[in-house]
C-alpha cells in the first residue's frame, strides 16, 4: 500500500519535475565518477608512461575540476531532494493534523514533530543514497566501456551477483528491523508508565513484578538486536561479493588483457573504479537501504494507517423541517463495543420547544453518552434520536444545536473570533456584547481588553474558558443547547445566571447535563439515570418516586450533609454547623486518562545507535 | 532519609566513567575479540595497496614467475578482510545490543529499589530517557573503545605507507590536507538559524493542533474540523520555506566535504604521476598511492569515533545519575501473627525540599478504627499518608505498625500489610482486570471483580468492550473511573492498614458514600487512613485528625470538631 501511495506522490507533476531534475544533476555528479577512472588512465597511458608529464598534470586538472563541477552537482540535488522531502512532509502534516482532528487523538502531537520527521530525513537519505548509487555505477560502467568493453565482462558479473544477493535479503533484513524497533517502543511504552508510577509501585511492593515483566521487554530487545545482527552479515557479504570481490577476476584476467590491447592505465582506472566509486557507492547503499528503508516503511505505515470509521457530522446546512419537538427519543439503546453492556437501554423521552431539561445521576452512568447522541456524535446501536424534527445525525445538524462540553475550547486568536466560532454571517459587535452579558461574561470581555484583543488560550482560567464558550454557544443560531456540564468551573450564582439566559433565548430549548442540585431545581423537567434504568419527571415528582434523585439531591438519606438550599443561585455549599458536600451531584475533572501511545523513536531510544 | 543522603559537589565529565568500566568489564571478552578484528582488518587494508601495486607491476612485467604467489596474497588480503568484516558488523552488534540489555536491567533495578522518591532527583520521563535512550548510547563505549586502535591505525598507516613509496607523496598530503580544509571552511555559512526558525515553526503548528486536540469534542460538534485543519496548518507554507532553505545549505555544506578526498588523492597522484614519469616509481606504487591516499583521509573518521567515546560518556554519566539513587532499605522483621493494625506515630517530622512540612506528629490509629485526616491543601495530609505507609522515612520520629517499626519490616511484609489507594492512581498492569490484580502477589479473579464490585467499578468496567480484559490504552477512562480502579486495587490487596489519600476526590457523592459504606462492610483491613476533603467523610469516620501547617491542631470526632471555626473554614471554598 505504501508504495502505491509512494509512486502516485511521485507521479504528481512538480514532484516528476523534481525528479527530473535530480536525476540531471545527477548526471553532473555521474561525470566526475566517469573522470575518476578515465583521467587517470589517460594520464598515466598519454602522460605520465608516455614521457608527456606535462600531459598526465593536465589529465589530473581534468580530473580536478570534474570534482569541482561534480561537487556542485552534489549541492544542487540536495535542492531537488528538497523538492520531494518537503511536499512529503507537508502531505505527511497535513494527514496527521486531520487524522487528529478527526479522532481528538492525543498522541498525534508527538507523532507531528517527531514520526513525521524521521520519515522526511529518512526519505531525502534513501533517495540520495539510491541516485547516488545507481548514478555512479553509470559513470563507472560507462568509463570502464569507454576503457576497454571487456572490463565490463569482468566486472559486471560479480557486482550483479552481489547485489542480487543484497535484494534477496532486504526484505528479511526488513522483518528484523521491525522487529527491533517494536520491542524498543515496548520497552518505552513500559518504562514510561513504570517511572510515572513509580509510587503505585512501591505502594503495591510490585519491584519483583515490575522488574519481570519490564525485564522480559529488555531481553526481548535482546533478542531481536541480535537477530538482527545476524541478518545483517549478509550485507557485509553482499557488500563484499559486489564491491571487492571484482578486483581478483580482474587481476587474474590482467595477463589476457594486456594481450588484447588493454593498457596499464586502463588497468589502474579500472582498478580506480572499483574501489574508489564502486565500493563507497554501494558501501551507503547497503547500509542506509538496510536501516533506514524498514525505518521509513514503518513510519510510514504509522504515519497514513486509515482513520477510524467516519464519525464526525457533516457541517453542510439545509432547510430544517419544521415542526417536532426540540428533542426526541425513541427506543434509544447504545453501548461502547460489542461485548459491552449498553450504557442506555430503550430510552424514550421527548422535551417540547422551549422546554428545559436536566440530566443528573452519578458520575459515569452516560449522561455525556446521552448529550453526545443529541447532539449526533454518537449514533445509537437501535432507536431514533431526532433534534427539531430532523434526524440527530442529518446534514446541518449544526444549524439545529449546539453542543458545549465540559472541556471548553478556546483557540489563540481575538477574543471576538473566538465567540463569533459558531457563526458563518458577519455578527456585529454588539450582538457579540450582548451574548456576552447575557451569559455573564462582560467583565471578563473588559478584562480581556475588548472583542479584539489577542487571547492567550493558557492564561484564562477554566472558569473564563466556560463563560467564553458559553457566550459563543449564546450567539450560535442553534435553537437547541446541551449543556453537558459546561459551566462547571463557574461558581453556582454564575452557572444560574447563564443557564438562565440559554432558557430565555426566544425558540431556544435547553438540555442540562447538571453539575449541581441547582440545574435539576431549575428545570422543568429531569432525566434521573441510574445504570440502564432511567426516571423522568418533574423534581416533586422525582423527589416522591426515585431514591437515587433524593440521594443526588441531598435530601434524606444517611448523610449528614442535610438538605441543599439551592434556590436558584444560592451556593449550595454547607453553612456553618452543616457538613454538607456542597450539594456537587456529579464528579469534576472527567480527566481523559488515554495513555498516549509511544511514537517511534522517541528520545532516540528506538535509533538505538 | 533519602533527602539527608549527600549530593555530588559538581557533577564530572567523569561520573560516567565507572559506569562505562563496568560495561566493558560486563563484555570484556568480546571487546578483545572485537580488537583483534578490527586491528586484523585494518592490518589487511594497509597491507592489501602494497600487496596489489606489486601485482600489477608483477603483471605488467610480464614475470611469470614470481606472479602467482603475489596473486594468491592478494587475493588472500581481499576476501580475509569481508569475513573479518563481517565478525565485525556481528561482535559490534551483539556485544552492543548485550551491554545495553545489561545496563538497561541494572538502570531498571535501580530505579525500582529507590522507588517513589527517585522522581523526586530525576523526573519521570529523564527516568525513561536515561532508562531506554541513554543505555543504548552508553553501551556503544565497548565496541567503539576495541575498534579505536584500529581507527587511529588506518590513517596514521596511510601516511605512513605514503611517505614508504615516496617522501613526497606524504608531504603532498600533508601539505595539502589542512591548506584544503580551510579553504572550504571559509564557504562554510552557519546554519543553526534555519534549523531554529523550522524548530520554532513546527511548535507553533502542535500547539495549534494540541489546542484543537483540547477542544475535540466542540469541534467535532460544530462541524468545524475541516475550518480547524486550516488554522492548524497555516503555518506549514513557513514551515516548508525554511525547510528547503535547509537542504540548500546542506547541500552547500555536503558538496564541500565531498571534494576534499578527492582533490587530496589527485594531488598524491599528480607528484606520484611525476615521479613515475621520472621512472622513480612503478605503475604499481602509483596506484597504491592513490588507495594510501584515501586510507589516509580516514582521519576525519577518527574524529567521528571521538565524538561517538564523547557520546557514550555523557551517556553513562547520566545512567550515574540513576546508579546513585539511594535505594529504600528494608529490614528483617515481621509483623506479630495476631497484630490488629494498630499505627502509632511518635514525634514524626518530614522535610521537603529543606523546609519542615510536619512537625512533632503523635498518633495512634488504634486496630480496627478509622481515622481521617483533614487540612488545607499544603498542611502536609499526603506527606502523612506517604510516611504511614512507608512510601518514605520521617526525618525524625519512628512509626510503627503493630509495635514494629515500618523500617524493620521486611519488604514482602511490610507491602502485603499496608494497601494504597490515591487521588489520580497511575494504572500498571496492561488490562484493566491487571489494573486491579496489580501488587505484591495477584488475587484470584474473583477477589479482582469482588474488589471491582466494592469499588463501584464492575458496572463501568463491564461496559468496556473487552470487559476486564479491555487493554488501559484502550479504555479512555474519566478521573472517577480511573479512582474506582485505584481503589479496586487497594481493596483486592487489603492487609492490615488501607490507606487512602484523597482517593475518591472525583466521585460524586453518592458512589462516593456507596464506596465508603462497601469499604466498611467488605473489606478486610481493619484500619484505615483517610484523606479527605469533604466534611461528609470526615464525619464517617471514627475520629479525625484535623493538619495545620505541618502540626496537629486537633483530634477528635468531626461533630467535636466542628465546633472550631478554623476546623470548618478547612471545608470553606
Amino acid at each position: 500500500m505504501i508504495l502505491r501511495h509512494g509512486t502516485a506522490f511521485l507521479r504528481q507533476p512538480p514532484h516528476r519535475r523534481a525528479l527530473a531534475g535530480l536525476a540531471a544533476w545527477s548526471v553532473v555528479e555521474a561525470a566526475q565518477t566517469f573522470t575518476t577512472g578515465y583521467a587517470l588512465a589517460r594520464a598515466l597511458d598519454d602522460g605520465f608512461l608516455a614521457g608527456r608529464p606535462a600531459a598526465g598534470l593536465a589529465w589530473l586538472a581534468a580530473a580536478a575540476v570534474a570534482v569541482a563541477a561534480g561537487a556542485y552537482g552534489t549541492g544542487r540535488t540536495y535542492r531537488q531532494v528538497a523538492g520531494l522531502a518537503e511536499p512529503l512532509r507537508d502531505a505527511l502534516v497535513r494527514r496527521v493534523v486531520a487524522r487528529a482532528l478527526h479522532d481528538a487523538d492525543g498522541a498525534a502531537v508527538s507523532r507531528l514533530t517527531h514520526q513525521v520527521e524521521i520519515a522526511r530525513d529518512t526519505f531525502a537519505g534513501l533517495l540520495m543514497v539510491a541516485r547516488s548509487f545507481v548514478f555512479t555505477a553509470a559513470g563507472a560502467l560507462a568509463g570502464l566501456f569507454l576503457l576497454a568493453p571487456v572490463l565490463l565482462a569482468v566486472v559486471v558479473p560479480p557486482l550483479v551477483l552481489g547485489l542480487a544477493l543484497f535484494v534477496l535479503t532486504l526484505r528479511p533484513l526488513a522483518r528484523r528491523q521491525e522487529a527491533y524497533l517494536a520491542a524498543d517502543e515496548a520497552l518505552s511504552q513500559s518504562s514510561d508508565a513504570v517511572c510515572a508510577g513509580l509510587r503505585d509501585v512501591t505502594a503495591g511492593g510490585a519491584e519483583r513484578v515490575v522488574e519481570a515483566g519490564t525485564g522480559a521487554l529488555v531481553d526481548e530487545g535482546l533478542r531481536t538486536a541480535n537477530a538482527l545482527a545476524r541478518w545483517s552479515v549478509t550485507r557485509v557479504v553482499a557488500l563484499a561479493v559486489a564491491g571487492r570481490l571484482p578486483v581478483v577476476p580482474l587481476l587474474l584476467a590482467t595477463p589476457w588483457l594486456l594481450d588484447h590491447g588493454v593498457t596499464p592505465g586502463a588497468l589502474v582506472g579500472a582498478l580506480a573504479y572499483l574501489t574508489q566509486s564502486l565500493l563507497p557507492a554501494l558501501q551507503s547503499l547497503v547500509h542506509g537501504l538496510g536501516t533506514s528503508g524498514s525505518r521509513l516503511v514503518v513510519v510510514l505505515r504509522r504515519l497514513t494507517a486509515p482513520a477510524s470509521a467516519p464519525d464526525a457530522v457533516p457541517p453542510a446546512s439545509c432547510p430544517v423541517p419544521p415542526g417536532g419537538p426540540a428533542v426526541e427519543l425513541r427506543g434509544v439503546t447504545f453501548g461502547y463495543g460489542r461485548h459491552a453492556e449498553p450504557v442506555l437501554r430503550g430510552l424514550d423521552l421527548t422535551l417540547p420547544v422551549g422546554g428545559r431539561l436536566a440530566v443528573v445521576g452519578p458520575s459515569g452512568v452516560g449522561k455525556s453518552t446521552l448529550a453526545a447522541l443529541v447532539a449526533g456524535l454518537l449514533g445509537p446501536w437501535e432507536g431514533e434520536v431526532r433534534v427539531g424534527g430532523a434526524p440527530a445525525r442529518a446534514p446541518g445538524a449544526a444549524a439545529r444545536r449546539v453542543l458545549i462540553p465540559q472541556e471548553a475550547y478556546v483557540f489563540s486568536g481575538t477574543l471576538g473570533e473566538n465567540l463569533r466560532y459558531l457563526r458563518d454571517d458577519p455578527v456585529g459587535d454588539r450582538e457579540v456584547l450582548a451574548a456576552a452579558d447575557a451569559v455573564g461574561a462582560a467583565a471578563l470581555v473588559r478584562r480581556l481588553g475588548g472583542l479584539a484583543a489577542p487571547l492567550v488560550p493558557d492564561e484564562l482560567s477554566a472558569g473564563e474558558r466556560q463563560l467564553v464558550a458559553l457566550a459563543r454557544a449564546y450567539l450560535s443560531p442553534a435553537p437547541v443547547v446541551i449543556l453537558d456540564e459546561a459551566a462547571c468551573h463557574l461558581d453556582p450564582a454564575a452557572e444560574a445566571r447563564a443557564e438562565r439566559a440559554f432558557a430565555a433565548r426566544p425558540g431556544g430549548s435547553l438540555v442540562v447535563v447538571a453539575h449541581r442540585a441547582g440545574s435539576a431545581l431549575r428545570a422543568d423537567r429531569v432525566l434521573v439515570m441510574d445504570g440502564p434504568g432511567t426516571a423522568a419527571g418533574t423534581h416533586a415528582e422525582l423527589l416522591a418516586r426515585s431514591a437515587l434523585y433524593r440521594d443526588l439531591m441531598g435530601a434524606g438519606g444517611s448523610d449528614p450533609a442535610g438538605a441543599l438550599g439551592d434556590a436558584d443561585g444560592v451556593d449550595a455549599v454547607a453553612g456553618p454547623g452543616l457538613a454538607g458536600d456542597g450539594g456537587h451531584v456529579v464528579a469534576h475533572g472527567a480527566v481523559r486518562q488515554v495513555q498516549a501511545a509511544r511514537d517511534l523513536a522517541d528520545g532516540g531510544a528506538a535509533g538505538g545507535q | 532519609m533519602a533527602a539527608t543522603v549527600p549530593r555530588h559537589a559538581a557533577p564530572s565529565a567523569r561520573d560516567g566513567d565507572p559506569i562505562l568500566r563496568a560495561a566493558l568489564r560486563h563484555s570484556a571478552g568480546r571487546t578483545l575479540a572485537l580488537a583483534a578484528v578490527t586491528t586484523a582488518s585494518t592490518g589487511a587494508a594497509l597491507l592489501l595497496p602494497a600487496v596489489l601495486g606489486h601485482t600489477l607491476d608483477l603483471l605488467l612485467a610480464r614475470r611469470a614467475g614470481d606472479t602467482g604467489r603475489w596473486l594468491l596474497l592478494s587475493t588472500a588480503l581481499i576476501c580475509v578482510p569481508a569475513v573479518l568484516d563481517a565478525l565485525d558488523e556481528l561482535l559490534t552488534a551483539t556485544t552492543t545490543a548485550r551491554t545495553t540489555a545489561w545496563l538497561r536491567r541494572r538502570a531498571l533495578g535501580d530505579i525500582l529499589a529507590a522507588g517513589p522518591r527517585a522522581t523526586a532527583r530525576i523526573r519521570a520521563g529523564d527516568l525513561v530517557t536515561r532508562l531506554v535512550g541513554n543505555t543504548a548510547h552508553a553501551a556503544t563505549a565497548p565496541a567503539t573503545l576495541a575498534g579505536t586502535a584500529a581507527a587511529v591505525a588506518g590513517p596514521l598507516g596511510g601516511i605512513v605507507a605514503l611517505g614508504v613509496i615516496d617522501p613526497w607523496l606524504a608531504v603532498a598530503f600533508l601539505a595539502g590536507a589542512p591548506l584544503l580544509a580551510l579553504l572550504l571552511r571559509a564557504f562554510a555559512r552557519a546554519s543553526t538559524d534555519t534549523l531554529t526558525a523550522y524548530q520554532r515553526i513546527q511548535g507553533d503548528i502542535a500547539g495549534r493542533l494540541l489546542e484543537a486536540l483540547r477542544g475535540a469534542r466542540t469541534i467535532a460538534a460544530a462541524g468545524t474540523a475541516g475550518r480547524e485543519r486550516e488554522r492548524v496548518l497555516r503555518p506549514l507554507p513557513g514551515l516548508s520555506e525554511h525547510g528547503h532553505r535547509m537542504w540548500r545549505v546542506q547541500g552547500r555544506s555536503t558538496a564541500q566535504a565531498a571534494t576534499l578526498v578527492p582533490l587530496l588523492q589527485i594531488a598524491v597522484l599528480a607528484v606520484a604521476g611525476l615521479q613515475l614519469s621520472r621512472d622513480r616509481l612503478s605503475v604499481g606504487d602509483l596506484l597504491a598511492a592513490s588507495r594510501y591516499a584515501a586510507l589516509a583521509t580516514g582521519v576525519g573518521m577518527l574524529v567521528g569515533h571521538l565524538n561517538a567515546l564523547v557520546h557514550s560518556r555523557t551517556a553513562a554519566r547520566r545512567l550515574a545519575g540513576v546508579r546513585a539513587l539511594p535505594p529504600v532499605p528494608y529490614g528483617t522483621r515481621r509483623l506479630p501473627a495476631d497484630g490488629a493494625g494498630t499505627l502509632r506515630l511518635r514525634g514524626v517530622r518530614a522535610e521537603r525540599g529543606g523546609r519542615a512540612v510536619l512537625r512533632g506528629i503523635d498518633l495512634d490509629l488504634p486496630g480496627g478504627t478509622t481515622l481521617a485526616v483533614v487540612g488545607r491543601s499544603g498542611s502536609g495530609k499526603s506527606v502523612l499518608a506517604e510516611l504511614a505507609g512507608r512510601l518514605a522515612d520521617p526525618d525524625a520520629g519512628e512509626i510503627t505498625l503493630d509495635g514494629v517499626p515500618l523500617r524493620d519490616l521486611t519488604h514482602k511484609e511490610l507491602r502485603r500489610a499496608v494497601a494504597y489507594a490515591f487521588a489520580r492512581p497511575a494504572l500498571l498492569g496492561g488490562t484493566v482486570g491487571g489494573t486491579i490484580a496489580f501488587g505484591s502477589f495477584t488475587p484470584p479473579p474473583a477477589a479482582v471483580t469482588a474488589a471491582a464490585r466494592a469499588a463501584r467499578a464492575d458496572d463501568f468496567v463491564r461496559k468496556l468492550p473487552a470487559g476486564y480484559d479491555t487493554a488501559c490504552a484502550d479504555a479512555p477512562l474519566s478521573g472517577g473511573e480511573a479512582q474506582r480502579l485505584g481503589l479496586a486495587r487497594a481493596f483486592a490487596h487489603a492487609g492490615r492498614l488501607l490507606i487512602l489519600d484523597d482517593a475518591t476526590s472525583s466521585l460524586d457523592s453518592v458512589t462516593e458514600r456507596q464506596v465508603t459504606d462497601a469499604l466498611h462492610r467488605h473489606v478486610a483491613a481493619p484500619t484505615r487512613l483517610i484523606i479527605a476533603h469533604r466534611p461528609s467523610t470526615a464525619a464517617r469516620a471514627d475520629r479525625v485528625a484535623w493538619l495545620d501547617g505541618g502540626r496537629l491542631a486537633g483530634l477528635g470526632t468531626h461533630a467535636h470538631l466542628w465546633r472550631e471555626p478554623g476546623y470548618r473554614a478547612v471545608f470553606g471554598e
